[in-house]
């Protein structure tokens, strides 16, 4: 029997079961695959999506710079600066030996610290915050892994301690937190900017995927102090407060036309770049603190009797022996001058002769004048923490106290107030508001004074910075300063004066130069001079002296009489 | 039969140039942001550099250089000679 052979289509056909069994196979393969893709893409959908959406997609904080702060010259004050910040993945760290201890060094913290942030369950943790760049390259050139950084940005003051109560400090986060960073947050700040971007595998940044959000950098902030005089008077203030062993000391130099801070000082001060922990010195004295102005008040009281004609420069005023009693109330002089004109009571200073002017005025106008001068009032600083002082209302004023004040007792004032209580007679009777911020308007001075007084007033002052007065220490050769000492006694805590010989004194001077065409006008304070003198012009005229001379001889103020610098300034020396 | 396989290999053809473009677009984009970023970078330098400039010439410290390593002083009285 022949066997069948199969045809060629016959022998590639499957048989019966075969074929079932491979249909059924690839229907197993594409259920398998159906319900995989369904179990993918209908029950994990959101799972997924988010995973594919954190590895592809990235929000991105975008920088505002915070605005930098000038002094009048464009030079900086304040500014931000990148520091990096050193991350840790607790997870992904591998530390070799030494290595451990190497970063902690780098770090400046102690080992036992570093063990107990790595121990932590957190997966990201910073390690330490705003690390300078070059300690940072140093720790990542150990390539610990897991040990990365981050770029971010720390205030820099390169001023350091002298402008550091103007300029204020800002905190970690950014945001002022003293002085002109405070006062000027908002338009320092900025608006801080994102965008949505894609990444690659290779994390290189390929496209955005939103609107970009572009941020907003804050706005400069240019002040009107001058950094060249800030330095003067800080050192100035700095060595008198450590020759005289005084507890502290105070400055502002303005400009008399404009009210422009030119100077504000404090010693002691405190450095903003570091850690702010003290913060006994940190608040700016010039406008914050008040204090019983004593003398400096005198040429106010004189310039009220003027204006209300009850004496002249010429009239005589008998002081006695040095005692005078008003009420209960003991005035004293430090030496009897006898009968002295009105100019010279102001030259030496008279507290008995200023009681008897006082007497000759009654209490509303002398508590006008005062009020009009600004005492009691803000000075349009406009500086956070700025104190009005203490100028009570004449109804509720002690007999005494309408006699104490005319020499500067009974009333409180910043030492801001003071200079521009001064600035008056440096105006021909116009008061003028001081100013910190160069893009404030400019207001007009109010007329306080007639120019005739603030003539005789500025006059009669020049004597004080002469031989016979109280100031000979703030005479600048080639120059005619006016101004007044002031020597008060502190207020202790429960009230009064102390006893003698446990007082407390503030010694303080304001002055005005050049007298011929005042330019600058500066108040100073030494609070409780303990070594050698604590009059006010032995401890603060020097101060004076110092700063003004700069500042003349920096803004070109021609000399007032070459004579004059001959005579005290060339005593020793030789003529070529 | 001709015409559809002509737009049949019209339409790969764009298609890849479309996706030839989004990859061009998405290498310029990555140079745009690198080039951002060393703007950035300048901006802090020159931030940086700034405040040095301001700290290297405060008055305090160039004082501190003519006394101490220059050796400079304001001339006593004695020393000081007026021309008239």
């Amino acid at each position: 029997m022949r066997s069948k052979i199969k045809k060629k289509n016959e022998f590639f056909e499957l048989s019966k079961f075969r074929r079932r069994f491979t249909l059924l196979v690839l229907l197993t393969l594409f259920c398998i695959l159906f319900s995989r893709a369904f179990f993918l893409q209908g029950m994990q959908k959101d799972f997924l999506q988010q995973e594919g959406f954190e590895r592809s997609n990235r929000n991105i904080e975008l920088y505002a710079y915070r605005g930098k702060i000038y002094d009048r010259n464009n030079q900086i004050l304040a500014a931000s600066e990148t520091v990096r910040s050193i991350t840790l993945e607790p997870n992904r760290v591998d530390f070799k030996k030494g290595e451990k201890k190497k970063l902690a060094n780098l770090l400046g913290m102690k080992l036992n610290t570093l063990n107990k942030k790595i121990k932590t369950k957190k997966n990201h943790i910073y390690l330490k915050r705003k690390v300078d760049p070059k300690i940072a390259s140093k720790i990542l050139a150990l390539k610990i892994p897991g040990v990365g950084s981050e770029k971010d940005y720390r205030r820099s003051y390169p001023d350091q301690e002298i402008s550091a109560h103007v300029v204020g400090f800002s905190g970690s986060d950014g945001n002022g937190l003293e002085g002109v960073e405070l006062k000027k947050n908002d338009y320092l700040s900025g608006t801080q900017g994102y965008k949505k971007i894609l990444i690659d595998a290779r994390r290189r940044v390929v496209d955005n995927l939103s609107e970009v959000n572009v941020p907003i950098d804050g706005k400069d902030v240019h002040l009107t102090i001058d950094k060249r005089l800030q330095h003067v008077a800080f050192q100035s203030l700095k060595k008198t407060i450590h020759e005289s062993e005084a507890i502290s000391g105070s400055a502002i130099l303005i400009d008399s036309k404009t009210g422009e801070i030119l100077t504000m000082v404090n010693y002691p001060s405190f450095n903003p770049n570091h850690r702010i922990r003290k913060r006994t010195f940190v608040r700016n004295r010039v406008i914050t603190d008040m204090f019983e102005p004593g003398s400096t008040m005198k040429p106010i009281s004189i310039a009220a009797a003027l204006e209300k004609k009850v004496v002249n420069v010429n009239t005589k005023i008998d002081t006695g022996n040095g005692f005078y009693k008003v009420g209960r109330t003991l005035v004293t002089d430090t030496k009897p001058h006898g009968i002295i004109s009105v100019k010279e009571i102001l030259q030496t200073s008279s507290n008995i002769g200023v009681t008897k002017i006082a007497e000759k005025l009654n209490k509303k106008d002398l508590w006008q004048t005062y009020t009009n001068f600004g005492i009691g009032s803000f000075t349009g600083v406009n500086f956070p923490g700025e104190s009005k002082g203490v100028l009570r209302d004449h109804k509720k004023w002690r007999e005494r106290d309408h006699y104490s004040a005319s020499y500067g007792y009974a009333v409180s004032t910043t030492i801001a107030q003071l200079a521009r209580a001064y600035t008056p007679f440096a105006n021909k009777g116009e008061i003028k508001n001081l100013r910190l911020f160069k893009n404030d308007p400019i207001k007009i001075g109010q007329r306080v004074l007639s120019i005739e007084t603030s003539k005789t007033i500025l006059k009669m002052m020049e004597s004080v910075t002469k031989e016979g007065g109280t100031a000979i220490q703030a005479s600048i050769p080639g120059y005619k300063v006016a101004g007044k000492t002031g020597t008060a006694r502190q207020v202790v805590p429960g009230g009064g004066y102390g006893k003698p010989g446990e007082r407390k004194y503030n010694a303080s001077f304001v002055g005005i130069a050049p007298a011929s065409n005042p330019k600058f006008i500066m108040a100073i304070l030494i609070e409780d001079p303990t070594k050698g003198s604590n009059y006010g012009g032995v401890v603060a005229g020097p101060i004076f002296k110092k700063v003004v001379s700069e500042a003349l001889k920096i803004y070109s103020i021609p000399q007032d009489d070459i004579e004059i610098f001959n005579k005290v300034e060339v005593d020793n020396q030789e003529e070529i | 039969m001709k015409l559809n396989l002509i737009l049949f290999l019209l339409l790969i053809v764009f298609a890849l140039l479309k996706i030839n473009a989004h990859h061009l677009y998405r290498v310029n984009h990555h140079s745009l942001e690198i080039e951002k970023q060393k703007t950035i970078e300048l901006k802090d330098e020159r931030n940086q550099l700034l405040i040095e400039e301001s700290s290297k010439s405060g008055n305090g410290r160039i004082s501190e250089y003519a006394k101490n390593k220059l050796k400079m002083n304001p001339p006593e009285k004695k020393q000081k000679k007026l021309i008239k």
